[in-house]
C-alpha cells in the first residue's frame, strides 16, 4: 500500500492538480497508515478510520476553483452540481463543508459526508476523496472531483463574472501561470500504423501516455484504438491511459469472441466510426476546455429540451468540429458520433470529450486532439475577455 | 409505511395453520429484508438441524421489491444448509418476489412438517394449504404447469422430494433457488410447491427522488460494458464470461486438475446464441434481462454450468450441456454441486462421465437410485466415501463453482470466508479483479485483500437484503442504490449505512456458523491449489497458491473482522450486542 500512495502521490503531483506540500494518503488493511502531508494526513486517517473502506486521499488543489464554487454558493446550499457527463453519471453531486462549519475534528462530519458520496470539498482544507478498494480508487475519485471542480468553476465565470475578491486575480494567474501551452510537437509517431500486433499495443501505449504527459487529459479520461483487419484493439474499461500496458484488448470485429467484454464502454462507438469512416485510428479524450465548451449553447433560452446532454438533436460547431449529445456506453453517443466525425475527423460530445480520428496513425489524431483543445482554449478566453470588456 | 408491509406470514404444517404476524419496524429498519431479515428471523432457531421439523423455510422480499427499482424484484430464501450445516440464503429472481410483495408479504415463515404432501396457497391476504399428493413425484414443468391458475409458483422437484443434498426451490420462470440444497428442506416439510397472487402497490415515499435515482442507475447500466456493453451479459448472458476466463486460464477444467479447455469455445456465448438462437429473458421488470432461452423457449444454461459440465468433466458437446441444464431444472437439481460431484466421481473412478452418462446420472441422484444414492450427498461425502477426501474441491462442502482460485487470489480468499461455503457471490471478487468494476485490482496479488473481501461481504449482504441483483453493480453502486432505498422508504440510507447493515448480517451469519461448530480450521481450499498449478498459457503463469501468505491474509482477515485468531468471537455474544 506504501507503494500505492508513493505511486498516487506521484501522478497528482504530474498532473499538477494538487500542492507539492498539500498530499496526504491513508490506508487500511489491517492497520492503518498514513502518508504526506502532517495535517492532511491525521485528517485523512482520522475519517478513514470512521469509514467501511480501503483509502482516503485529502489533497490541497492546486487551483483554487473549488474554493470559489463553495464561496459563490448561496446560503443553504450544500453541494454543487457540476453538468459534466463525469459528474453527472459517477459522482452526482459534490457535498461541501464551509469553513465556518469546520469543528476541532472535522473527521466525523467528514466522514459522514463521504459516507454517501466519493469526494467532498472542505473549504480551505481541500478536495478529500476515498477509494472504496484501492487507493487507485482514491486517486480517481480526487481526479474526478478535481476535474468536475475545474470545468463548473469555467462555466460559471462565463455565465456570472468574477464575484468575489481576489476572484479576477486568481484567475488571470490561472490563465498565465498554471496553463502551458498545448501542443503536438516533438513527440514520435509511427506514420503508418502497420497491422503487426506488438505494433500497434506499443503505438496505443505510446499515445496515451503522451495524452497525459503533455496534459491533454488527466490519467482515467478517455479509450484509445486502433483497428487491424478483423481486429480492434482497444483499452479497458477502467484503464489509466499514461499505464495502458497489459491493458489494451483485441477485440474481433465479428464478435465471434466476448474476450472484450473488459473493453472500454465506448466499444460500439469505435467499432462504428470504423465502420463509416475507414480510420485506423481513434483517440479519445476529456480535454477540459472542450468539455467546457461543448455545454455552451445559444440556444438554451428558448430550447424546450431539458436533459441536452443527451436529448438535443442538433449538430452545432466548434471551430469546425461538430458538436452532439449523447450518453457515455450504450447510451446513444454510439449512435450520433459516428455520423457526424468523418467530415473533420474529429467530434465533440456534450460534457464529455473530444473524439479524433486518424487515417493511418495516431499522429493524426493527437495533432486534431490538441487543435480542438486549443480552440476551445482560445474560444473561452475570448468570450472571458468579451464579458470583461 | 413506504417500501415494507411490515407482515409476515408465519405457516405451521405440522398444525396447518397460516396466520399473518407483524414483523418490528426497528428490524426491518435494521435487516432490510431479503437475507438479512431472513437471517434474523433464524436467530431462535439456528441451532437445530437443517431436517428437524421446526426449522424455519424463510422467503424474504425487500423494501425495493414491487417498485420499478431496477433488478430488486427478487427474494431471499433462508434457512440451514443440509449440504453444508451453515446458514444459508440464495437470492432469485422471477416473478414470485413481486407477487407475495403484492400480496402484503415482507416475508414467509414456514415451520414444521405435513403429514401429506401441501402446498401453500396465497391469494392476496388469503392463505391456505392443500393436499398435493398428486403432484409428489412430478417435475417441475408439470408441477408449475398445474398450478399456474393460482399464481406465480415456486416448487421442488423429486431431488427436493427425496433429500438430496443439493437440492433446489424452482421458480416457474426457470430461476433457482440453488445451491445448499434448500430443496431438500422444504421436501423434508411435505410441502411441494407454493404459489402466490396479489393485488398490492408497494408506495413509494418521494417519487420524484425515486426517478431521478432510478435514472442514475440507469446511467451507470449504460456505462457499464459487462452490463449493456456489445460483448456484455444483456446480451450473452453469464456466457459471456466463457472466453474470458479461458482466455485468463482459470476455467476449472478436469475437477480442477487444470483452468484451460480448449474447447470451450464450443459453449462459448456466441456459441450459444449461433447454435441456440438465443433470445433474451430475465427476471420481472429487470432491465438487463441477462437470462437467455432457447428458440422454444427453453431456459439455457449459465457461466457457472456451462463450464461444469463442459470443462470440469471434459465435455465439448453444447448441446449435451444444454441438455443437462434442462434435466437438473426439471429435476430440481443445483446444477453447479451436481456436475462438481459427477467430476469428483470421475477423477476417483478414473474416468470422466460423457455427455449420455451425465443424463442418466443425474436422474439417478434425483430418485436416488443406485450410484445416484451416494452421488445425491454431494461431492465432499462422495469423495469421503470413496476414500479420496482430497478430490472434492469444495469449502465447506459446497462446491466450488467455475472460477478457479489460484487465477484469482481474492476469489481463493472469499471462497474460505462465505458464510455459505465456496460460493462466488459473497465477496464476488471477479468484479474487480477479472472485469475491472469498479476499478481494477492484480489477480495475482494479496496485498490488501483481506480488506476489500470483508468489505465486499459487506456490500453484497446489503444488495442481498435490499434486494437486487448482484450484476446490477458492474455499473451502479450503493450510492445510487441507498437514494433508491431512501426514496422509496422515506428512511434515509446511504452506502456506509448500507455496510454497516451488511456487516451486522455477516457477523449474525458467521457467529451461527461459529456456534454450530464451524471455526478455522473449516476455512480452507483443498489442499490442490496449494501444491498443484494450473495451466500456464498466453504469457500467463498459473502457479499453485502461497499456503503461508494465504494463510497470513486469512489472519488480517480476521483481524479486520474483528474476530480472533480461530476465526471465532472469544466467547463474545454477539447477538446480545444487535438489534
Amino acid at each position: 500500500m506504501r507503494d500505492q500512495i508513493t505511486k498516487y502521490t506521484g501522478k497528482l503531483l504530474a498532473d499538477r492538480s494538487a500542492s507539492a506540500d498539500g498530499i496526504a494518503f491513508a490506508a487500511q488493511d489491517d492497520t492503518l497508515i498514513t502518508a504526506g502531508a502532517p495535517e492532511l494526513a491525521a485528517l485523512a486517517g482520522n475519517t478513514l478510520s470512521r469509514l467501511n473502506s480501503l483509502a482516503l486521499v485529502a489533497a490541497r488543489p492546486s487551483l483554487p476553483f473549488a474554493d470559489f464554487l463553495i464561496a459563490r454558493a448561496g446560503q443553504g446550499e450544500e453541494c454543487i452540481v457540476p453538468q459534466d457527463t463525469e459528474t453527472r453519471t459517477f459522482l452526482h453531486d459534490i457535498p461541501f463543508l464551509r469553513r465556518q462549519d469546520l469543528v476541532d475534528d472535522p473527521a466525523p462530519v467528514l466522514a459522514k459526508l463521504l459516507g454517501n458520496r466519493k469526494g467532498v470539498i472542505v473549504e480551505g482544507v481541500g478536495i478529500v476523496a476515498v477509494g472504496a478498494i484501492t487507493v487507485e480508487q482514491a486517486f480517481i475519485n480526487y481526479s474526478s472531483v478535481f476535474h468536475s471542480t475545474f470545468v463548473k468553476y469555467l462555466q460559471d465565470v462565463l455565465a456570472d463574472g468574477f464575484r468575489l475578491p481576489g476572484e479576477r486575480e486568481a484567475f488571470d494567474s490561472f490563465r498565465r501561470e498554471w496553463l502551458r501551452p498545448l501542443t503536438a510537437a516533438g513527440l514520435d509517431f509511427i506514420g503508418a500504423l502497420s497491422l503487426e500486433k506488438e505494433e500497434i499495443l506499443a503505438e496505443i501505449e505510446r499515445v496515451g501516455r503522451y495524452t497525459v504527459e503533455r496534459g491533454l487529459v488527466d490519467s482515467f479520461f478517455g479509450n484509445i484504438s486502433a483497428t487491424a483487419g478483423e481486429l480492434i484493439y482497444i483499452s479497458q474499461t477502467a484503464a489509466s491511459l499514461d499505464e495502458l500496458k497489459g491493458c489494451i484488448d483485441p477485440v474481433p470485429a465479428d464478435n465471434s469472441s466476448t474476450t472484450g467484454i473488459t473493453a472500454s464502454s465506448e466499444l460500439l462507438a469505435h467499432r462504428k466510426v470504423y465502420e463509416q469512416t475507414g480510420a485506423r485510428v481513434i483517440l479519445h479524450g476529456h480535454p477540459k476546455f472542450s468539455v467546457v465548451m461543448s455545454m455552451l449553447c445559444d440556444r438554451k433560452r428558448e430550447c424546450a429540451i431539458k436533459d441536452c446532454w443527451k436529448d438535443c438533436p442538433h449538430v452545432r460547431n466548434l471551430g469546425g468540429t461538430p458538436v452532439v449529445a449523447g450518453e457515455i456506453g450504450a447510451g446513444g453517443l454510439a449512435k450520433r458520433v459516428p455520423p457526424v466525425i468523418g467530415a473533420s475527423g474529429t467530434a465533440i460530445v456534450y460534457g464529455h470529450g473530444v473524439f479524433t480520428l486518424g487515417r493511418e496513425g495516431f499522429g493524426e489524431a493527437f495533432a486534431a486532439m490538441v487543435d480542438v483543445e486549443n480552440f476551445c482554449r482560445e474560444e473561452y478566453f475570448r468570450q472571458v475577455d468579451r464579458i470583461k470588456a | 409505511m413506504f417500501g415494507w408491509t411490515g407482515k409476515l406470514l408465519h405457516v405451521d404444517l405440522t398444525r396447518g395453520t397460516c396466520e399473518r404476524r407483524e414483523i418490528p419496524i426497528d428490524i426491518l429498519h435494521a435487516y432490510l429484508g431479503g437475507r438479512g431479515l431472513g437471517v434474523r428471523l433464524m436467530r431462535d432457531y439456528f441451532r437445530l438441524g437443517p431436517f428437524d421439523p421446526d426449522l424455519p423455510l424463510i422467503f424474504a422480499v425487500g423494501p425495493l421489491c414491487g417498485t420499478n427499482s431496477p433488478t430488486a424484484a427478487r427474494l431471499a430464501c433462508v434457512s440451514r444448509s443440509p449440504l453444508t450445516g451453515t446458514i444459508y440464503d440464495c437470492s432469485a429472481g422471477g416473478r414470485f418476489a413481486w407477487r407475495l410483495k403484492a400480496a402484503g408479504l415482507d416475508a414467509l415463515f414456514i415451520t414444521g412438517k405435513s403429514q401429506q404432501p401441501v402446498f401453500l396457497s396465497i391469494q392476496g391476504e388469503r392463505a391456505e394449504l392443500h393436499p398435493a399428493q398428486s403432484l409428489w413425484g412430478k417435475g417441475v414443468k408439470e408441477t408449475v404447469a398445474a398450478l399456474k391458475e393460482h399464481g406465480s409458483v415456486t416448487t421442488i422437484g423429486p431431488a427436493g422430494e427425496n433429500g438430496v443434498l443439493f437440492a433446489n426451490i424452482m421458480m416457474g420462470e426457470g430461476n433457482s433457488i440453488g445451491r445448499g440444497g434448500l430443496g431438500a428442506v422444504m421436501g423434508a416439510k411435505g410441502l411441494k410447491a407454493i404459489t402466490v397472487q396479489g393485488d398490492g402497490v408497494t408506495g413509494v415515499a418521494d417519487k420524484d427522488r425515486f426517478d431521478a435515482a432510478r435514472g442514475d442507475v440507469m446511467r451507470l447500466f449504460r456505462a457499464s460494458p459487462v452490463i449493456f456493453g456489445e460483448l456484455g451479459i444483456a446480451e450473452y448472458g453469464t456466457p459471456a464470461l466463457v472466453d474470458l476466463m479461458a482466455q485468463r486460464r482459470m476455467a476449472p477444467t478436469e475437477n480442477f486438475r487444470s483452468t484451460f479447455f480448449a474447447e470451450s469455445g464450443n459453449y462459448s456465448g456466441p456459441a450459444i446464441r449461433k447454435e441456440c438462437g438465443a433470445k433474451k429473458e430475465g427476471c420481472y421488470g429487470c432491465p438487463i434481462q441477462c437470462k437467455k432461452a432457447s428458440a422454444a423457449g427453453e431456459p439455457l444454461p449459465e457461466y457457472e454450468t456451462v463450464n461444469h459440465f463442459g470443462a470440469l468433466n471434459g465435455i465439448s458437446d453444447l448441446h449435451a450441456i444444454v441438455k443437462a441444464n434442462s434435466l437438473c431444472n426439471e429435476l430440481g437439481l443445483d446444477t453447479i454441486s451436481a456436475a462438481a460431484t459427477l467430476s469428483a466421481f470421475g477423477e476417483a473412478r478414473g474416468r470422466f462421465p460423457d455427455a449420455a452418462e451425465v443424463a442418466s446420472l443425474l436422474a439417478d441422484i434425483a430418485y436416488r437410485h443406485d450410484q445416484g444414492e451416494l452421488l445425491s450427498l454431494g461431492s465432499r461425502r462422495v469423495a469421503e466415501l470413496l476414500g479420496k477426501p482430497e478430490l472434492s474441491m469444495s469449502v465447506k462442502s459446497l462446491e466450488l463453482p467455475a472460477y478457479d482460485p489460484r487465477g484469482a487470489y481474492g476469489m481463493a480468499l472469499a471462497y474460505v470466508t462465505s458464510n455459505r461455503g465456496g460460493c462466488h457471490l459473497r465477496a464476488y471478487p471477479i468484479s474487480h479483479e477479472i472485469l475491472r468494476k469498479p476499478v481494477p485490482t492484480d489477480r495475482f496479488s494479496f496485498s490488501g485483500k483481506a480488506r476489500i473481501i470483508k468489505i465486499a461481504e459487506d456490500v453484497n449482504a446489503a444488495v442481498d437484503s435490499l434486494v437486487a441483483c448482484k450484476f446490477a453493480f458492474f455499473g451502479a453502486t450503493l450510492e445510487e442504490y441507498g437514494e433508491l432505498l431512501s426514496a422509496v422508504t422515506g428512511v434515509e440510507y446511504g452506502p456506509e449505512s448500507l455496510k454497516a447493515i451488511g456487516e451486522r448480517i455477516y457477523l449474525t451469519e458467521r457467529f451461527y456458523n461459529c456456534e454450530n461448530g464451524f471455526s478455522r480450521s473449516h476455512d480452507t481450499l483443498p489442499q490442490r491449489f496449494f501444491e498443484e498449478a494450473g495451466s500456464a498459457g498466453e504469457g500467463i503463469d498459473v502457479p499453485p497458491i502461497d499456503r503461508a501468505r494465504f494463510d497470513e491474509e486469512l489472519q488480517k482477515y480476521y483481524r479486520i473482522r474483528g474476530l480472533d485468531v480461530e476465526g471465532g468471537f472469544a466467547g463474545r455474544n454477539l447477538l446480545a450486542e444487535l438489534p
